[in-house]
């Protein structure tokens, strides 16, 4: 990878989304509420946070919020109009956490597939490929990769496609720290093009250092929203950093 | 900058693109490819090799050479191996490619992706058809290895059990993918896919025995249906009746595959699409057209008598007191009731016996009558040869039997000869064909990402 990334996959941005207003996104698995409503707003052009510890809710939340799986409860509007699930794909690219797709095909194909659907530029895509330093791994099969080198490659298919919010699950899980630095200097560039970034991340440190706002989750339930000047105001933690902030409203 | 929208042609050759290297990276593929071949070399080996017995080459007397048609002899054996694979090999083909989908989550993303769903299972499907339709080289090279030995091949007839292949593997595709949806895993989408064969099976079993509704439901079991096309028979509405289940089930894959759904309103979807399915295959099942492709004509009578047949616009009620597995049952439905099937309009057969064999029937029942009743009139015999039965309907419609036509008489196409080269085709020259390929495609190469715009 390089070690100053810059990633400007358009020459022109795309059109910014509308603020995006998540209310009351509910879901129940029989007696248990994993999810309980959940309301809060995407700004546009913003890197938001989905703060919260393992099970807290984050996987699922995202799922219903890009309509990969059905709410019990809740909606998702933009600019006040609500989006179907099945729409959704249009305002919103959701890369999950944990997929291992196309084991059997090289990093250069999937890639490739991926920009052709979407139709992104070859502009694009050798971009991508090079501020996330795929190169050497282009001849691979996405089956042989390790867990941070298909990391990359699923924020590679991430940053192909072309719905201005980008959500991604657990985006720097399997990165080394160098390698974080450097996607999150991809991802703020990407952000400075005019996309947004929608971000589920369950270590503190990394969240604070990328993300311009936080939602904290707890419990299946939103324990807070806001900057952390925001945050800190409302926990009444003078000079604490996120940790202390998110043991303070949870 | 992005490139013009994506066109929803240009997202879906993409989606079909991605879908045939899906399937050629699948071990099972080739798998099924490499033992196809053996199957297809063993099957053409053993049925030349009877034929050329029954054609005299071992220096005894030949069988008569009417008796000797290529279509019995040569192509149905053959291509026969594709009801084998179609059975317990493709549908591992097909659910690898749907269920393996799920577990990966590959899905997630192809339900993102800028196309209807339903051309994500189209794409899926397509691949799915080119493949089989790969997997038929082998039965051409049979084919085309007994014409060079001399053999002849009916271009309709073998054309139409082609087709019931073709349409066999369409149903494979539609049955699988839909168990590969509804199943958790590839594991249990595999049980599932069998268990339907299973039961077609059983269907069948029990229609032999029954008659009446439930033998009329198996004349579509993919067994039955295939045995159509392998008799030369062109059948209209067992060709729609194959389309619509192969693609009722990429329908109901389409459906549940979309997580994002409601369980409870992708299950009302489902139970529509059943529903449609049932009434489109009742509305398909009234069609009467079919046409005899083949070449001896054996499933019609005589043009004279087809012309007579026809003519008679009463309606002709039939009912048959013999068992099941009686083959004298078996002599007329081939000979007589499915050729009525086919000429006249009004035709209703009822079978009375109720035994299976036939050998515990009562004695003072009417084991062994069959009745012929038109426009009120009523008569029965024991007969079950063409000659004898179309007599008694003439007689019941007060029509003379017609004069005979002069139609050419099939002469058969005997052949002497054994398919030596089978051996090395299919035992050599295939697997090593199959593996090279296999290594081709799975080489280690770079896509030229840079150059992707000339591509594209």
């Amino acid at each position: 990878m390089t070690s100053q990334p810059t990633f400007t996959p358009r020459q022109s941005p795309t059109k910014r989304t509308g603020v995006i207003r998540v209310e009351n996104m509910s879901r129940r698995f029989g007696a248990f509420w994993a999810l309980q409503s959940a309301t809060f707003t995407i700004r546009p052009g913003e890197i938001l946070g989905l703060i919260g510890p393992n099970g807290s809710g984050k996987t699922t939340l995202f799922q219903c919020v890009a309509g990969v799986t059905p709410a019990s409860l809740g909606t998702v509007t933009v600019d006040g109009s609500s989006i179907e699930p099945s729409q959704r794909k249009h305002a919103l690219f959701f890369v999950p956490d944990g997929i291992r797709p196309w084991p059997g095909q090289p990093v250069s194909w999937v890639l490739r597939f991926i920009a052709g659907l979407h139709g992104a530029t070859d502009a694009s895509l050798t971009r991508a490929i090079s501020v996330l330093g795929l190169d050497p791994l282009l001849g691979a099969r996405l089956g042989q990769l390790s867990k941070g080198e298909h990391r990359r490659v699923m924020l590679a298919v991430g940053l192909l496609t072309p719905p201005p919010l980008l959500m991604l699950d657990e985006p720097f899980d399997g990165l080394d720290l160098r390698q974080t630095r450097d996607v999150m200097s991809v991802l703020r560039a990407h952000r400075d093009e005019g996309r947004t970034l929608f971000l589920s991340i369950h270590q503190l440190g990394d969240a604070a250092r990328i993300c311009d706002r936080f939602v904290l989750l707890s419990g299946g339930r939103i324990a807070g929203e806001g900057t952390l000047d925001e945050l800190r105001a409302r926990a009444r933690v003078t000079d604490g950093g996120l940790e202390e902030v998110f043991l303070a409203l949870t | 900058m992005r490139s013009p929208e994506t066109s929803g042609v240009r997202a879906w050759r993409w989606l079909l693109e991605n879908e045939l290297r899906e399937l050629s990276a699948s071990r099972s593929y080739w798998l099924l490819i490499l033992v196809i071949g053996a199957l297809v070399g063993h099957a053409l080996m053993t049925s030349t090799e009877l034929y050329a017995e029954a054609s005299g080459i071992g220096g005894g007397a030949s069988a008569l050479s009417q008796g000797l048609s290529p279509l019995e002899g040569i192509v149905v054996p053959t291509l026969g191996v594709y009801d084998l694979a179609a059975t317990l090999l493709f549908p591992f083909v097909v659910i690898r490619l749907v269920a393996s989908e799920k577990q990966s989550g590959a899905l997630s993303l192809s339900l993102q992706a800028p196309a209807a769903f339903g051309e994500v299972i189209a794409a899926k499907a397509m691949a799915l058809i080119v493949a089989w339709l790969v997997a038929g080289i082998a039965g051409a090279v049979a084919l085309g290895l007994w014409a060079s030995m001399g053999g002849h091949l009916g271009a309709a007839e073998t054309s139409t059990v082609v087709l019931g292949h073709v349409l066999r593997g369409v149903l494979t595709i539609g049955v699988s993918a839909a168990a590969g949806a509804l199943a958790a895993s590839a594991a249990s989408a595999a049980i599932i896919a069998l268990t339907i064969t299973l039961g077609t099976w059983a269907l069948d079993y029990v229609a032999a025995a029954r008659g009446g509704a439930i033998a009329a439901i198996a004349e579509y079991t993919p067994s039955a249906a295939l045995r159509v096309f392998e008799h030369g028979e062109l059948r209209v509405a067992t060709v729609l009746i194959l389309l619509t289940l192969g693609s009722a089930g990429l329908v109901c894959a389409a459906v549940w595959l979309q997580d994002g759904k409601p369980i409870q309103r992708r299950a009302i979807s489902l139970g529509a699409v059943a529903v449609v399915t049932v009434l489109v295959c009742l509305a398909f099942a009234q069609i009467r057209a079919s046409r005899d492709v083949s070449e001896d004509r054996r499933n019609s009578f005589p043009r004279a008598d087809e012309t007579a047949l026809r003519a008679i616009d009463k309606p002709l009620r039939i009912t048959v007191n013999l068992a099941a597995e009686d083959p004298r049952l078996t002599d007329l439905e081939r000979g007589v009731l499915a050729k009525l099937r086919r000429t006249m309009r009004r035709v209703t057969v009822s079978y009375g016996a109720t035994s299976r064999s036939g050998l515990f029937e009562k004695q003072n029942d009417q084991y062994g009558e069959v009745w012929y009743d038109l426009d009120g009139k009523r008569e029965m015999t024991r007969s079950t040869t063409q000659p004898i039965v179309l007599e008694t309907i003439y007689r019941l419609a007060a029509r003379q039997p017609p004069t005979p036509s002069d139609d050419k008489p099939y002469t058969g196409y005997p052949l002497a000869a054994r398919a030596t080269l089978a051996p090395w085709i299919f035992f050599l020259v295939w697997p090593l064909c199959v593996g090279m390929t296999w290594w081709w495609l799975r080489r280690p190469r770079l896509l030229r990402i840079r150059t992707f715009g000339e591509q594209s």
